[in-house]
Order: structure tokens, then sequence, then C-alpha cells
């Protein structure tokens, strides 16, 4: 076939016990790629309407990039899709290391289960076999005990995704693990996994990947991997907090050019921008009401980046990737312990959010999180939740058995995550994230749940970039921080290839940002039908940008199926695969309109001082120009039959379609 | 696309045990079968063969390399690897492994369980900066003895 994707899928069925292998006919990938594009043709057709999350009609499928596995760069993220328990919507995740090849040299671009088993199993497959194995002995056990067990039992070159006690718990915020501790965390899909009695997936395949043209993505990934070798000689980390600074005393802001990020993140990896974003107000603090001027240099010193890396022994690279970020490193206080790198996103969710500066507690929460297969954003989100409730008497400490969840106490957080991690006393309340434990809770305490739609938000605020706002808002999967923002449009830079999209400005002043114009719905539109077409491929985000001249997405897909396509051809790809999860979101009956984010996150009210003072996102007029962009109803944002029938979508009321 | 084997077998089972894939099913002195839908093209089988009665998907007999020791070998540039692990997972065989070269914090691909390696140049082929290249393992020395 030589077109970089296997073209069939394997499907099985849990409560029967019963496994099938698929072909999915060649103008399924033309149309919606491969990875969640394909995803979601499977789950938007196969899941019925109103389906219960969490039982057996949902279905859970794993997939690969078309590009894995083709000799790309950057190729190495796996998807998992669903219809998500954390907040009724499509739901969806990803994540690197070395999982992606090899679930698609097993012979199929995704793995697909639905129905419940009776009993927990895993299901291994290789190169020739698929077959549902016994996990009651694995049940139980953390998500890097049962791989170290399932890598003996799968043999040489077996990878494993497992859940946690957290998805066997049904928690909503679990996700789904592989290379011991990395997570596909978002979405809440190892709920799923664990409603479905699945507590692994082996992998051993031995096929070869073969694209159109290897000669032509290898010309292309060494012209990408020049800049990625590109590193000039960086300053200490303290002082990259300075340059955060700096940033926020400007009045103007200047277009940013991803390789800058680049430098960083090889250097450090995500953490670099730990220091930089509380600095510039990227970064919420203290449950989102704090800023800046609460958790400043001084304090957030001890998660600089030199202090994370201190710590790091190897650096490790995803597959197919020429960067690097991640990263194992020492447990303090624990002879030959070691954890992940923790990330931005955990170590500013259980560092500032919960006005924790301890950074010894947070590399000991991102291991015990990673093993419980938690994720880190959402467990963040929901102790800063409860530190607030604690703060305003609506939590006592007889609630909370005894922790004094003040902020900032290290010993408190991490009694309360193990509490969570266990659905122990409060932390039961707690581990389906703050939109549930607020309606448990009630006493006025919705108003200090930061979530959108149900899931909480990334680090990542919208008062000092509005475009985070409007895809935490916009996504079908609520709350996603990888998909778009201002920032990311100007990393991207689509207008070198793109005609007729707008081009960032080098020098600008800040006001300009925060004006809901057109042009803002414009670009966040763009991000989303890149983003959609990068999922399909199973491109890290994080090498895209760098730029779509230095990272070749487009270039490379077309080397690797033979196709001719432009790059505006693929953004429409980007079209149908948004319209199609949009769509998937009408079926299950959410109303795009009922997607709310909260009213601190927006700025109402505005905040009285630091970096994001006085600012406030106003999304309704972007949010209905966004969907005009994808041609929906601008009022509702439900994409009307005439543009699904012109996508090729087919609905009860369109009839069979492609 | 895959290989093939001739009426030229004499069913001694080295290409079964051999291949990565398990593709080739045969009993001892029976014609052994390749499994086109599980054939990967690695060639092993083409290598080991005694009778030299494996086919390549064009049709070419291939050639057997007699002493295992004589089969080429990756061997890793640690200055051009980029540690991004495409050989490491695209392996069939699992023999190739990352460690730290001593440079630097970054794991370099390397050779880890020589023996086995099936000479299959997919690594090679499929590293992105060409830091890889097969070579036949250099011999030990033989003292020749005057007649």
């Amino acid at each position: 076939m030589n077109k970089g994707y296997m073209g069939k899928i394997l499907m099985v069925d849990l409560s029967r016990g019963e496994i099938s292998e698929e072909v999915v006919p060649d103008n399924v990938y033309e149309n919606y790629l491969s990875g969640l594009g394909l995803g979601a043709y499977i789950l938007f057709n196969r899941i019925p309407a109103g389906a219960d999350p969490l039982g057996p009609d949902n279905i859970l499928g794993f997939l690969t990039g078309l590009l894995t596995g083709t000799g790309t760069f950057f190729s190495g993220r796996w998807m998992v899709a669903g219809k998500s328990p954390l907040t009724g919507c499509w739901g969806d995740a990803n994540c690197g290391g070395n999982l992606s090849p090899a679930i698609k040299r097993c012979g199929y671009d995704g793995i697909f289960f639905k129905g419940i088993s009776e009993k927990p199993v895993y299901l291994y497959v290789d190169s020739g076999r698929a077959e549902l194995r016994d996990a009651s002995s694995l049940w139980g056990r953390d998500a890097v005990e049962t791989e170290e067990t399932l890598l003996m039992e799968g043999g040489k070159g077996a990878r494993v995704a497992c859940i946690g006690q957290a998805g066997e718990n049904r928690s909503l915020i679990a996700g789904i693990c592989n290379d011991k501790g990395r997570l596909a965390a978002r979405s809440g899909l190892g709920a799923v996994m664990g409603s479905k009695r699945l507590k692994a997936l082996v992998v051993n395949g031995k096929r070869r990947i073969q694209p159109f043209n290897r000669h032509e993505i290898k010309r292309l990934s060494q012209s990408c991997n020049r800049w990625v070798q590109f590193q000039p000689p960086l300053f200490s980390g303290p002082a990259l907090s300075r340059v955060g600074t700096l940033m926020r005393l400007l009045p103007t802001q200047m277009a940013q050019d991803g390789l800058l990020y680049k430098f960083f993140l090889k250097k450090w990896g995500t953490v670099s921008m730990n220091q930089v974003s509380i600095e510039i107000g990227d970064s919420p603090i203290k449950n989102w009401k704090g800023t800046n001027e609460d958790f400043g240099p001084g304090r957030s010193l001890t998660v600089n980046p030199d202090a994370i890396t201190g710590r790091e022994f190897v650096k490790y690279h995803c597959y197919g990737c020429p960067l690097g970020c991640g990263g194992k490193c020492s447990l303090p206080g624990q002879k030959g312990g070691e954890t992940h790198k923790p990330e931005y996103e955990t170590v500013l969710a259980l560092g500032g959010l919960c006005m924790n500066e301890d950074a010894d507690s947070i590399f000991h929460m991102n291991e015990m999180l990673n093993r419980a297969g938690m994720d880190t954003i959402s467990a963040g989100g929901t102790v800063a939740f409860a530190m607030e409730c604690y703060e305003k008497g609506i939590l006592t400490k007889e609630d909370t058995g005894g922790l004094e969840l003040t902020w900032g106490n290290a010993p408190a957080i991490l009694a309360l995550v193990d509490k969570m991690i266990r659905r122990e006393g409060i932390g039961d309340l707690l581990a389906d994230g703050t939109k549930v434990a607020a309606k448990k809770l009630g006493k006025g305490s919705e108003a200090f749940a930061m979530h959108v739609g149900g899931q909480e938000p990334a680090m990542h605020d919208g008062r000092n970039d509005p475009g985070f706002n409007v895809h935490y808002a916009v996504e079908a999967t609520p709350g996603r921080h990888t998909i778009g923002a201002q920032l990311y449009y100007e990393m991207f830079q689509l207008w070198k290839e793109i005609k007729g999209i707008p081009r960032a400005k080098p020098l600008y002043s800040k006001d300009r940002k925060y004006l809901a114009d057109h042009e803002k719905a414009v670009m966040a539109a763009v991000c989303s039908k890149y983003m959609n077409v990068a999922n399909g491929a199973g491109l890290c985000m994080f090498g895209l940008l760098m730029g779509v001249t230095r990272t070749p997405l487009f270039a490379w897909l077309n080397a690797a199926t033979g196709w001719r396509k432009t790059p505006g051809q693929y953004l429409d790809i980007g079209v149908r695969i948004q319209t199609l999860k949009q769509a998937f979101n009408i079926k299950h009956g959410v109303d795009p309109r009922s997607i709310r984010v909260a009213d601190r996150m927006l700025g109402k009210p505005a905040l009285p001082a630091g970096a994001n003072k006085g600012r406030t996102t106003e999304l309704e007029t972007i949010r209905g120009e966004y969907w005009d962009q994808f041609g929906w109803d601008p009022e509702t944002g439900v994409p009307d039959p005439e543009a699904l029938e012109r996508l090729g979508i087919s609905t009860p009321e369109t009839g069979t379609g492609r | 696309m895959a290989y093939r084997i001739t009426t030229e077998c004499n069913g001694c089972t080295a290409c079964v045990r051999l291949c990565p894939t398990g593709a080739i099913a045969g009993e001892r002195k029976v014609l052994h079968v390749i499994n086109p839908s599980l054939c990967i093209e690695c060639g092993a089988c083409g290598r080991v063969c005694p009778q030299e009665a494996v086919q390549d998907a064009f049709g070419i007999a291939c050639r057997r390399i007699p002493k295992l020791s004589l089969w080429p070998k990756p061997v890793v540039d640690a200055k051009i690897c980029v540690s991004c692990r495409i050989c490491i997972e695209g392996c069939p065989a699992s023999c190739l492994a990352g460690r730290m070269d001593g440079s630097g914090k970054h794991e370099i691909a390397f050779l880890a369980e020589p023996k086995a390696c099936i000479s299959c140049g997919f690594c090679e082929a499929d590293c992105p900066v060409e830091a890889i290249r097969l070579v036949v393992p250099q011999q030990p020395a033989v003292e020749v003895k005057p007649a």
C-alpha cells in the first residue's frame, strides 16, 4: 500500500470477548487522515446518541498518527478518544513515549474497545494475533508496577498502556499511562478504561510501516533537524524569570518565534517556562484569584528550571523526537527513587495554583499521580478549589479528616492528593474534579470551581492570552490548551504557506491583543484546523511550534501518502474533523452555548492588581465568529445539515455519507 | 509484496526460527511457507537458508551468508545520532537500545544484542539523519601456518 497508514483497525467487544479486524477504505484517510480524525469518524458513527460515558456503549479508541513510523520527526504521539465522562462531550487526550509505533506495527491505525468485560482483562496484540487475557492479579496495582509486569509477559519489544488506581476507581480525572508514568491525562478517559474493566493494552507489533517516498521524508526531516540542533548558549534558569518580568513591563508585545521556545525546551524541557509564565501572567495563581505579585520570583525560585533539572539524571526522547524535552529525575529523600521530570503544568498546578513553593512535595505528588494515573492539571485545580472552600469555611477541618488546607501547606496538599487517589474521605468528593465536587458540596462553592464544561483548564491564563479562553470554550473538548492561542498562532507561522490568513505583526501594542475582533476568530479557527491535521498525523505540538516552514507537516504528509494536497486542502480536512467532533457533541445533546468558562477565568470581575490587572475576555462575539468560520450557525454553534452534507458527513438526517 | 520459498526447501526450519514476525510456517523436512500478510521483507530467511530456496519480492533468489559472524551489523555514529529512537522502535528483532555515551544526558542508539540482529538494514534505511551504517564485523586475525 505504501501510504504511511496501515488501512485497518481492530475492534474489541469486551462484553462478548470478541475481537475483529476491519479494513478502512482509503477515502476515510483522505477525508479524515488517521489519528483523532479516524477516531472521530469511527466514534461519531458508532457511539449511540446519549450513551453513558461509563457504560457499555461508549467506545474507547487508541490511535496512532498517519506519520508515525514513516521516519518523520515529532511523530510519536498516540491518541485516545471516547465520550468524556468528565465533560459529557467529545473527549481526547494524547501522549508521547514509545507506544504509538508499537500499536501501528501490529498492523492497525487504531484499536477500539466497546462493551464491559465481566472481569479485569488486558488485550495483547502482536503482528499476527490479538487476545484478551486475564488481568485480575493486576487490578489494584499502580501503573508502573502493572507496566513492569506486562513488559515481562509481553516479550521483547512490547509496549504497554494501562490505568492505575484512579482509572480503576473511575475517578473522572483519570488518564491512561504509558512508558512508566507518562499520561494521556485529559478528558477523564482513564475512567472509561476502568469502567470497561480493561486494565491494559500490550502491543508488540513487528510490521514495517511503509511511506510512499521515504527519501523525500528523510530530506525534509534532515532540514527540520538542522533547526532542532541549532542551540545557542543560554543564560541561567533564575535569570529567565527576569525575561518574563521585562515582557510584562513592556507596553508592546513582539510576535514570538517558536524557535526561541525550542531553545528553552531543548535545554530544560517544559519547566523552562515556570517562572516566566508566572511573571507574564500566563500561569494562574491561588485558584485563579491571585496574581504574579502573590507568587513572585523569590517565592517561585524553588521551581526555577535549573532547580528542577538539577535532579535530572538522564534526558529522554519520545519516539521520533530529535529534541528530547523529557527527563528522569531522582526523587527527593528516597534513595534510588525516580520520577519523570515534572512538566510545567504539573509544577504550576500543584505549585502556584495552590501557593505551594515546596518543590520536593511536587516531585512526590508527580510520582504519586503518575503511578495512580490521575491528571496532574485537574488534580492541582481540584486541590486549589478545596483550599479556597476551606478558606471560605465551606470545608472544615472535620470535613477534610484533620487536614489544614491552608494555602501553600505542602504536607496537607500531599495528604489530600493521596486521599483523592484512594477515594478516601474528602478524597472521594474531590476525585471527580471541581464540577462534581462543587455540585455535591453546594453552599456557593460553584463560584470557586474553575472549570470549562467540567474540565479543569491548564495553567495558561486567558486573561493574559485571550486565545486560550477562546479555545477552552469553543473546542469540542472543553478546557484543552494544546490546540490554539494567539501565541501558538504566531509560532505556527502558517501565513507563510497559506494565503489569505492574517500575518502576525512583528511588534504590536498589548491593547490590540485584548480586542475581540474578527481577526482573532480567524486566527483561532486556523489553529483548530491546523491542530486537527497535526492530530491526524500524530505530530507533537512542541515540534510544530517551530513554525510550519521548519517543521513541514504538509510536505511530510504528501511525501508519506503520495497525495498532492495543498496546505489549504489539508486545512479543509481540519474543518471536516472539527465539524465532525462538533456534530458528535450535538448528537450527544450538548448545546455548544452551554460550555461556559468560569467567570473568574474571563476576568469577571477583573483582577485589581498584577500582570493581568483590569483585563477581561469578551467571549460571546468571538465565539460566534469562530463558529461562522466553519460554516456553522453563528448563533448556536450547530453545524447545519448543508454544512455536513458539503463535508460528506453522514447523520440520520443526511443519510449515508462517505 | 513478500518473500517466497521455492521447492528447493529441505525443511530445515532455520528460517522458521529466525523470522521476527513468525511469518514462516513449516515442520521439519516439510516445505516451508511464508505468510505474505506477515512478511516484512527483512530477508533474514534468505540469508540463513542453506538451500538458497528463498526468493525476494522481485523473484530474485537470495544469497546465503553462511557464517552468522559475517552478517553485517549496524554501527551508529554517536556524533550524528539525534536520539530519536526511530531505529530502536523500528527494529524487528528489538536488538537496538539507547545508552548514555558520556558526552551528554541524551541516550545514543547502539546495538545492544548483536546476536539477535538479523541484518535486515531497516535501521540504516530508516535513520532520518543517516547515522547508521551496516558493516561486516571485523574478523579476528587467524594465524596461517606455513605448509
